[in-house]
Parts: structure tokens; sequence; C-alpha cells
């Protein structure tokens, strides 16, 4: 199994906090809010998504609107009780029918671009190496087309030689009806699962789906939070990557493995490519001064670039960066 | 099935083919040679080279010096055993002719060279973008392999021209020109300055330049050294859509470092021009499995018929024909060496 480092340049601090992400964890909370508030929405209590450990068993991580854990066991990071999925859909589609075009036109920025780069080139990379002994000449993308609308822009413009099939999220009182019928009916040589995970009330069920239904040899890409990140041990709660409706689970490289072996996946690889925790941290120590950290706060106070990428590239090697990647086959 | 393997030579390299073999399952080793027995190896251990035969080996493990590998590995084809033989296939070309013409007396027989820096995954998978299409076109390679001469440098073989063929660039530089050849293929153009910098009482090179072209266009530098001081292996492959490098090998005395892979694919702007340091894939490898997968490709050609990839008779003329091209292309060294040669007679 494959462990890559994605090494690139540091972002500059000043975007990775910004008043529009503050709009957008407002307008998130907000959402979650309705949510609770619906008398009509299920929601229902569950143990930990990555290793099925008892949340009785688990540590309180959170109790921001919802109850989070942190499982002893794992590390995964989760909602102790989840509302069921069809509403949650339905609460997503409706906060991105809301998003403004400014919002959508200010993703397309370079930033975003190079993101975007960064997992076309992991699925060509990773399709060289697999061995599979066939191309990826068809990957579907399962919602991330909703979840950041620049998405189908650039795939078009930038993917090569490989066909894409878009599946949007789609409100159904049947969730993941669609997914399963599109497996059967268009077989793809690989699905993307990007910023979906997290946001899942079932990752369990939504991983079930594709190993039911997709041919043997599918390669399955995921990225999502990863718990083991620094920010997440420093900050807890506060990190400000933490926005609860977004991150229902935050799973542990243990955890997800867990899940995912649990489930009858092969991992072929795995990568924690984030290069945002050192910044972000940076970012908090240095605009709270109150916030006092035994080593880590003078230690980010101090740190000018070269240490901070030092750093971040250190924390990927671990495995211990705040984003995780995952490639599975069914 | 299993192969009884005869080893003659059981130095280092011996040594470490045995392990393999006991690794991998397939082979029982019946017997050693080696000028040194008064050591329990856990298998009969002999002097003389032509006792192992009577163990009826199917396969001869060839690990002797240069000048011996000829010899040995002839004597082998000729008794009708499957041979491995290490690297250098002898000390020039023409050994290398002489061994072939053995081989093709005896079809039904493999014979492997062990130049196992092809089995290293890290180049295993910088060979798989390049031959896969990931990469685009080859433009161009750099090669670096050097280290601090070694121990006792001036009187061992390696640095003696009769036994060896050479110095650093026959030794260590022609792994790198191994792997040059399985990226391009062959090279049309060789230039080259070969060069004795420390040990100038010693007649073979400690350095070694080389800048070769191939018909395609693929250009090549080598810097193969002994006065490197630290022991370093650098690959580099430059092509149309990024670059991949291969820092570091895993090595039987682990000092070249853990083998990291860095892989790039270019971004690119509007314009569709490549943007400067793109986003690169780092992956460390710290487990040296070159050997078993070596011994197991071996095995499997053996057993079951499978063609040999790496290592061939051909690859190993190839590779040693552009040694000696390289050697020729300095002319200054040219001269030293023919004057060496004279006083030596």
């Amino acid at each position: 199994m494959y462990t890559p480092v994605f090494i690139d340049e540091l972002p500059d601090a000043s975007t990775v906090s910004s008043r529009k992400s503050e709009l957008y964890r407002l307008t998130r909370a907000r959402g979650l809010t309705e949510l609770l508030l619906d008398g009509t929405t299920p929601w229902h209590d569950r143990a930990c998504p990555g290793c099925g450990q008892d949340r009785s068993q688990s540590g309180n991580f959170s109790q921001a609107l919802i109850p989070f854990h942190r499982c002893s066991h794992c590390n995964t990071i989760y909602a102790a009780k989840v509302p069921a999925q069809a509403p949650l859909d339905a609460l997503r589609a409706r906060l991105q029918a809301e998003r403004p075009e400014a919002h959508a036109e200010a993703d397309a920025g370079s930033r975003q671009e190079f993101e975007f780069v960064s997992v076309l080139n992991w699925i060509r990379l990773t399709e060289a190496r697999a061995a599979t002994g066939r191309p990826l000449a068809q990957v579907l993308d399962y919602r991330f087309c909703s979840e950041n609308p620049a998405w189908p822009g650039a795939v078009a413009r930038l993917a090569q030689n490989r066909g894409w099939q878009f599946l949007p999220l789609a409100p159904d009182s049947e969730p993941l009806a669609d997914l399963a019928r599109t497996l059967r009916q268009s077989p793809p040589d690989a699905v993307l699962l990007n910023a979906e995970l997290d946001r899942s009330a079932d990752p369990r069920a939504l991983l079930q789906t594709i190993r039911d239904h997709a041919p043997e040899g599918t390669l399955v890409f995921v990225a999502t939070s990863c718990a083991d990140g620094l920010e997440y041990e420093i900050l807890g709660a506060d990190s400000p990557s933490f926005v609860p409706l977004d991150r229902l689970n935050v799973f542990s490289v243990k955890g997800f493995e867990a899940l995912a072996r649990g489930l009858g996946y092969d991992c072929l690889e795995i990568s924690t490519p984030g290069r945002l925790d050192a910044v972000i941290l940076q970012r908090y120590f240095t605009e709270i001064e109150s916030a006092a950290v035994p080593f880590w706060s003078g230690f980010f106070r101090e740190a000018d670039r070269d240490r901070l990428r030092d750093l971040q590239i250190l924390l990927q090697r671990s495995l211990r960066s705040g984003v995780m990647r995952f490639v599975l086959k069914t | 099935m299993t192969l009884r393997a005869a080893i003659i030579g059981y130095g280092k390299m011996g040594q470490i083919r045995h392990r393999a073999m006991e690794r991998h399952g397939g082979f029982e080793v019946v017997a050693a040679c080696d000028t040194h027995t008064g050591f329990d190896a856990g298998i009969p251990l002999m002097t003389d080279p032509m006792q192992v035969y009577d163990y009826d080996p199917d396969v001869i493990f060839c690990c002797v010096p240069n000048m011996m590998i000829p010899d040995v590995v002839c004597e082998a084809l000729k008794r009708g055993k499957h041979v491995f033989s290490e690297k250098p296939p002898g000390r020039n070309s023409d050994d290398v002719r002489r061994m072939r013409a053995a081989e093709a007396t005896r079809p039904e027989l493999v014979l492997k060279f062990g130049f196992n820096h092809r089995f290293h995954d890290a180049i295993e998978n910088a060979r798989q973008l390049i031959a896969g299409g990931t990469m685009g076109d080859l433009y161009f390679m750099r090669g670096v392999y050097g280290k601090a001469g070694g121990a006792n440098y001036a009187q061992n073989w390696r640095n003696d021209p009769d036994q060896s063929g050479g110095g650093i660039l026959i030794d260590q530089g022609i792994h790198m020109l191994d792997l040059f050849l399985m990226f391009a293929e062959g090279f049309s153009e060789v230039q080259s300055f070969v060069q004795r910098k420390f040990w100038t009482d010693v007649p073979v090179e400690d350095n070694a330049f080389a800048l070769m072209k191939s018909p395609e266009g693929v250009v090549a530098s080598l810097h193969s050294s002994a006065t490197q001081w630290q022991h370093k292996f650098i690959l580099e492959l430059y092509t149309r859509g990024g670059f991949i490098s291969v820092n570091g090998i895993l090595s039987a005395s682990g000092t070249y470092g853990t083998e990291v892979l860095n892989v790039a694919l270019n971004r690119l702007d509007q314009d569709g021009n490549p943007i400067p340091n793109p986003e690169s894939q780092e992956i460390r490898f710290t487990e040296d499995r070159s050997w078993d997968k070596e011994i197991a490709e071996f095995h499997d050609a053996v057993v079951h018929g499978a063609p040999v990839l790496c290592g061939t008779s051909q690859q190993a003329l190839d590779v040693m024909t552009l040694v000696e091209r390289i050697y020729a292309a300095d002319t200054d060294w040219t001269s030293q060496r023919a004057g060496h040669a004279a006083r030596a007679v």
C-alpha cells in the first residue's frame, strides 16, 4: 500500500480564513439549527462510524448544536446523533441554492484550480500505479459537482482522455437509490467521493452501495477530513475546519481503514495531503494572543514560512494532516 | 518446483543471493564455493568450483570477481545448468559476447545477469509512469551515482583493471547506464570525461562524466563518482508532461538512504504553458525487495519458461558496450590507459 506525500507551495495565511468562510459557517449553523427545530426530521444515535465502538466509550468532542464524540479506539470524530439522509440532503440542496453567485465566482480562483488539478493528477498517477490492467476511462463523480459548481468546468478543461459522469445532489425520499441505479446502468471504472463522506449521515451505507453495485476492480477515490490532523489535535472543536453540518464524520486514518476493509475493500493508497494545518494554526495563534498551548503557541507565532512548510511536509509524512485521501478497490 | 542451486563465489553477494533464495522458497542451496571456507554456512563449502557440480545443481549462481565470470558462466552452460550471474558481466563486451555464444549453444537454458536496480520499487514505478504514457514523451535524464571510494581502495580487485575491467564506472555507474538504456533503449552519440582525481596511483577512474543522446533525441547525463564522499543516488527523468526523480536507493549497505520517488505532472496556465513548481507526489520506499523480485523472475524463467525481462545477455552486451564507448570517448583517458597497459607489459 502506498502512502504518498503531496508537496506543494503553502497558500498565504490571509487566504485561509476570511469573511466569506465566516458567512459560510453561520449559514451552515443556521441550517443545522432549523433541522434540529423541525419536529418532523427523524434523528438517531449512533456508534463510531469508523471502527464501530459504542459511543459510551468515547469522549465528548463538542456540544455545538449536536453532540460530537471522539472515538477512544480509533480517534474518529463524529456526530453522536444524525438526521435521516433525506432531510439532510434537502437541507444541503436548499443551502446550495441560496449560495450567492459571487461565491461561485470566487471559488473559481487560482487556489481552487490548483486543488482541482491536484485531484485530477491524483487520479492520473494512481491509474498508472495501480496496474489494474485497464485505464480509468469513465469516472463517476458523486456530488462534488454540487458542492463545488466550478468542478465540472475544470474537469472539461483539464481532464484528458477520460469520460466523466456527474451525479449531483438530488434530494430523494430514497437516498442512495440514484447512486445504485447509475452504478448498475453505467458502470464506471472509478468513483470519486470528494468531500462527501464528511457530510453523509451514513457513510457505511454510501460505501456499501458502491461496493454492492460497482463492478469488481472499480477504484474509489475518497477525499475527506482527517481527525488525526494537527489542527484537530490542537484546536479541537475550535478548529476553523470544524463546521458541524459539513463534518458529521471526521474519520481518522485508522477508523476509515477499518470501515473500508470491513466492507471488503482493498486499500491501495492512504495519504493525508492537507496543505493548511500549519498556516491555519499560525493564523489562530497570532490572532488570539491569549491562546496558550505548551510548545505549539510559541512555535507557530515565531515560525517563518519555511518552517511552516517543513512542518506541513512532516505532518503529511506522518499521516497527521487534516485532510486524507484513500484509494480503494472493490 | 524446487531448484537445486550452487553458488560459486560465496562472499557478500553470494550470501545475499543465498538469503534471497531462502526467502523465495523455490530453491535448495546444495553447495557453495569460495576461497574462504572456514566458517559454517549451513551448506557444504569448497574451494574448487568444479566440485559444486558433484551436488547435481539445476542452477548456478555466479558471484565471482569480474575476470572469472565468463569462465564460470560458460562452464555452467556447457554442463547444462541455468545461470544467474552478478554484474558487471565480465570486464568488457568481448566477455559478454563469449558468454552469449555459449548461451546460443544451449537455448533451452536461462542466463540472467543481476542488474537489480531495475527491480527497485521506485524504479519500477518510474517505468510504469513512462511506459504507460502518463508523463508524455521523455526529454532528458540525469543520473548521479557515487560514493566515497571504499576500504582498501587501492588494493581492492575492483580497482585492478586486469581483474575488473575499469573503475567506478564499470562497478557502480553501470547500474545507472542500465537504467538509462531501459528508458531510452540506446544512444547514438556519446561524449565523456573520465578522470582520476584522488587515487592517482590507482590505474582506474574515480570519476566518469558522460553525455549521451539517443536516436530519438533523448539526452542523458551521468556522473559516476568514487570521490563524492557522501553516498548518493539520483535519477531524474524530465518529460513533456512533468518529471520523475528517484533520490536514494535501498542497498545492502543501507548507506544510500531511503528510496524516495517524486512525481509531478505539470499544471498549465490559461495559455497552456506549464506553471513552475507543480505539486509533486513523494513516495518513500523503505524495504528493498529488488533481490527477491530478481530471484523470482529467474525462478519463473527456469521453472515456467517465462521470459527474462531484466538482465538478459543482450542487455548486458548493450550496457557493456556503452561503458566501453564512454571510456573511448575521452581521448585523454584512452591515452592514459594505453600508457598503463604498455607499462604493465
